[in-house]
């Protein structure tokens, strides 16, 4: 801990801001990721699969709360006052995880991608030069094998199963591809955040990922749609689908908000 | 095993031998002989378990979506994967009877099989989360116990395996109702209310009066069962009531009081004609947990059409 | 007694068996249900490796797996072998306790026969200290294994979920005194 605070004290003002707002997109995207993969608990195709999906579910929310407890070293607040108070306006999730969940391929395909793109992101993060962000990607990419094997798995199953099940597949890909670009913009403080070594900017993930991406969907005889993408907008921009998201996830904390404990 | 029709002496012996075993403390595994009726009770029992755990999915699973912190939206989707968990290990012991888990589900979304009548009961708050792993698996937990020590090897070890994993639902429910009975005007009502409604079914849970349990007898010979409803029951309440009442919560029956003799608390009646109602499938919410289990059911039919087909693809290619 | 294949909507079952440790052997700890190789081992992770400890995991499928218990041995003696048929290896498990637990057969060792009556009179002799009360053999070939080299993704990350451990959980407790209605306490 004395460690993380003398790294603290080299963070200036401009690096904690950038810092905040990085921790908090990429808290973001792991707490609605994982909230969308909990709405399959209890419906799941397979009972191995419910409690396969409730483990990844677990997996995301927890790297929720590391990044959250990351950025509550820095300015003090509070994981649970982030989660359950802010106002849709003030979440930075990428508009792809708060899509609704769809069908299984739906699911399966969304998770593949997001898996993707953290894969790259976290083995880059573990070389952070701020100890704490460098620790919880060590821990996060350790779960993110699995994460990968599994929707990779179904990826191809999917694809190489029944003529429905390839059908749903491709309705995914048209529906999800065109919010893929929005993960690889990056925020405002994420140049300053490259250049002292603290985080990777999300545009140099963008290569990579497409890469392994595109391979494996090549490799299963599936392209991604052709069509000029539009641009979802910043991560500030948000649809209807996750104003319902919170109504319902913040609902029975909003009912006594000064309670001292749930 | 086949057996050409056996003279009624020679039946006897293999009874005899088998209830000695028993009697020795061995475990009865797959492929050893065993009566009919054992076999066919243990299907029963273990199936029932198994979609009690399936289906009690369904009301706490309805309020991991509204977990009012990271916590517990932790703890809940825990919680509900490890009651999928349970019925996986129970499908698992049911099948080494030769019966397939394709059937046993049949059966359950057709509305032929019964599962524990408590989770016909709707969880109306989020407080609700937290008594229903207090009581109900505070009861279940009493149950478990007591079938840890059954005579068939996989029922035996799925019970265990359960054993160890219910521990945490019931002091996370504990952990849960403490805090709100001692929380806010808001969080202590919740938690009286979620009491008032929980209480009774939970009760019920542990079956019907020894009296009006015919099977008993045969179980408990068989090393099935190794007590009664009536004495786990007792020993729930003696366990419970207490804790509840320490923690300023009002338990819903005015005769609940201390016997003098024997230290042991004693419940006013049970509403019997409602339990009964509510197995034979008339309680509030039989019918929508079937239905949502038939939707899920008939939802993921493309996905494991899918991985049958993937699979007989790769035998075919290899 | 092998277990006969079911045609299942669930896909076929697959037994399990986990390694707790390095130094134990892999127990048989229930089975899957899931399409392929690769599936089953991924759902035995999530189904068997939720809290430690495991190190490694293997499934075989279930019609794969010869089973016989020490009442069948008897009934059947002489036990009789397979008269020809292409050698192969089979990994033997076998229990030797009625001592309440939650696992079953634990893998012994391996040997080679022509059949899996033959693997089981083989093991009999191989292994025939303490008296087992049942064996299970399995073609070596019809084994797959999670990979040693993502032993730490697919193991590790359970012990950080202490929220789902009951250690976690101190004594529970009012934090005032109540008041108690009836009874002395």
């Amino acid at each position: 801990m004395s460690a993380s605070k003398a790294q603290d004290s080299r963070l200036d003002a401009e690096l904690q801001q950038a810092l905040v707002a990085r921790l908090t997109a990429m808290a973001d995207d792991e707490l609605i990721l994982g909230h969308r993969d909990s709405e399959w608990t209890g419906h799941a195709p397979l009972l191995e699969e419910d409690i396969a999906l409730a483990n990844i579910a677990q997996d995301e929310i927890g790297h929720a709360l590391l990044w959250l407890q990351a950025r509550s070293e820095l300015d003090g607040s509070d994981p649970d006052e982030l989660a359950f108070f802010r106002e849709v306006g003030a979440f930075r999730n990428a508009r792809l995880v708060e899509l609704p969940k769809g069908d299984w391929a739906f699911t399966m395909l969304r998770q593949y991608l997001f898996d993707a793109f953290e894969t790259e992101l976290l083995s880059r993060l573990r070389d952070s030069r701020y100890p704490p962000l460098a620790e919880a990607a060590a821990k996060a990419a350790k779960e993110e094998v699995f994460h990968l094997r599994h929707s990779g798995l179904w990826l191809e199953r999917l694809a190489l199963g029944t003529d429905e099940s390839r059908s749903r597949l491709t309705s995914a890909l048209q529906r999800i591809w065109p919010y893929l670009p929005q993960l690889w913009q990056p925020l405002p403080g994420d140049a300053a955040l490259q250049r002292a070594g603290i985080a990777p900017n999300p545009a140099d993930l963008e290569q990579p990922v497409m890469a392994r991406v595109s391979a494996a969907l090549a490799a299963l005889g599936l392209e991604p749609p052709a069509d000029a993408v539009p641009n979802p907008g910043g991560r500030d921009r948000h649809g209807e689908a996750l104003v319902s998201l919170l109504v319902d996830m913040q609902s029975v904390a909003r009912a006594d908000p000064g309670v001292d404990a749930w | 095993m086949a057996e050409a029709a056996a003279p009624a002496a020679d039946e006897q012996q293999r009874l005899d031998a088998f209830e000695a075993r028993i009697a020795n403390g061995e475990k009865i595994e797959p492929g050893d002989w065993m009566p009919d009726a054992y076999r066919k009770q243990l299907v029963r029992m273990i199936s029932q378990h198994a979609h009690s755990e399936v289906v009690g999915m369904l009301p706490e699973g309805a309020w991991i979506t509204r977990a009012p912190s990271l916590r517990r939206k932790l703890i809940l989707i825990a919680k509900v994967q490890d009651e999928a968990g349970h019925g996986q290990y129970l499908y698992h012991a049911a099948e080494t009877l030769g019966v397939s888990r394709d059937e046993l589900i049949d059966a359950l979304l057709e509305g032929r099989a019964k599962y524990s009548s408590v989770f016909n009961y709707p969880t109306l708050t989020w407080a609700d989360v937290g008594m229903i792993g207090w009581l109900v698996d505070g009861a279940a937990i009493k149950n478990q116990l007591m079938l840890a020590q059954c005579s068939y090897g996989p029922y035996s070890r799925a019970m265990v395996r359960i054993c160890a994993e219910e521990t945490f639902h019931h002091k996370q429910g504990k952990e849960m109702v403490l805090t709100y009975a001692q929380g806010s005007a808001y969080q202590r009502a919740m938690a009286q209310d979620a009491l008032d409604r929980w209480w009774w079914p939970s009760l019920m849970m542990l079956g019907p009066h020894d009296s009006d349990s015919p099977n008993t007898p045969q179980l408990v010979r068989w090393g099935i069962k190794t007590k009664t409803n009536d004495q786990v029951r007792q020993e729930f309440v003696d366990e419970h009531a207490p804790e509840l009442m320490d923690a300023g919560l009002t338990i819903p029956d005015p005769e609940l009081h201390v016997d003098e003799a024997s230290g042991h608390w004693v419940h006013g009646p049970i509403d019997w004609d409602e339990f009964w109602s509510v197995v034979k499938g008339h309680g509030p919410l039989n019918a929508e947990r079937l239905a949502a289990r038939r939707q899920a059911f008939e939802d993921g039919r493309w996905v494991r059409e899918a991985m049958a087909a993937y699979a007989r693809r790769r035998r075919e290619a290899a | 007694m092998a277990t006969a294949p079911t045609p299942s909507g669930e896909g076929p079952r697959w037994e399990v068996f986990k390694q707790d440790t390095p130094s134990k052997p892999h127990q048989a700890v229930g089975s899957v249900h899931a399409a392929d190789p690769e599936h089953a081992l991924l759902m035995a992770r999530s189904v068997y490796a939720r809290r430690p400890a495991a190190v490694s995991l293997w499934v075989a499928p279930a019609e794969a797996v010869f089973a016989v218990t020490a009442e069948e041995l008897a009934a059947a003696e002489p036990w009789s072998v397979e008269e020809a048929g292409e050698e192969r290896l089979y990994q033997v498990f076998r229990k030797t306790s009625h001592r309440r637990a939650m696992t079953f057969v634990d893998h012994v060792g391996e040997v080679s026969a022509p059949g899996p009556r033959a693997a089981v009179a083989a093991a009999r002799q191989a292994f025939p200290e303490p008296p087992a009360l049942a064996w299970w053999v399995v073609p070596t070939a019809r084994l797959s294994a999670s990979p040693d080299d993502e032993a730490a993704a697919w193991f590790e990350p359970a012990a950080d979920k202490t929220y789902k451990q009951q250690s976690a959980y101190g004594l529970l407790a009012p934090k005032k005194p109540g008041r108690s209605k009836g009874g002395d306490r």
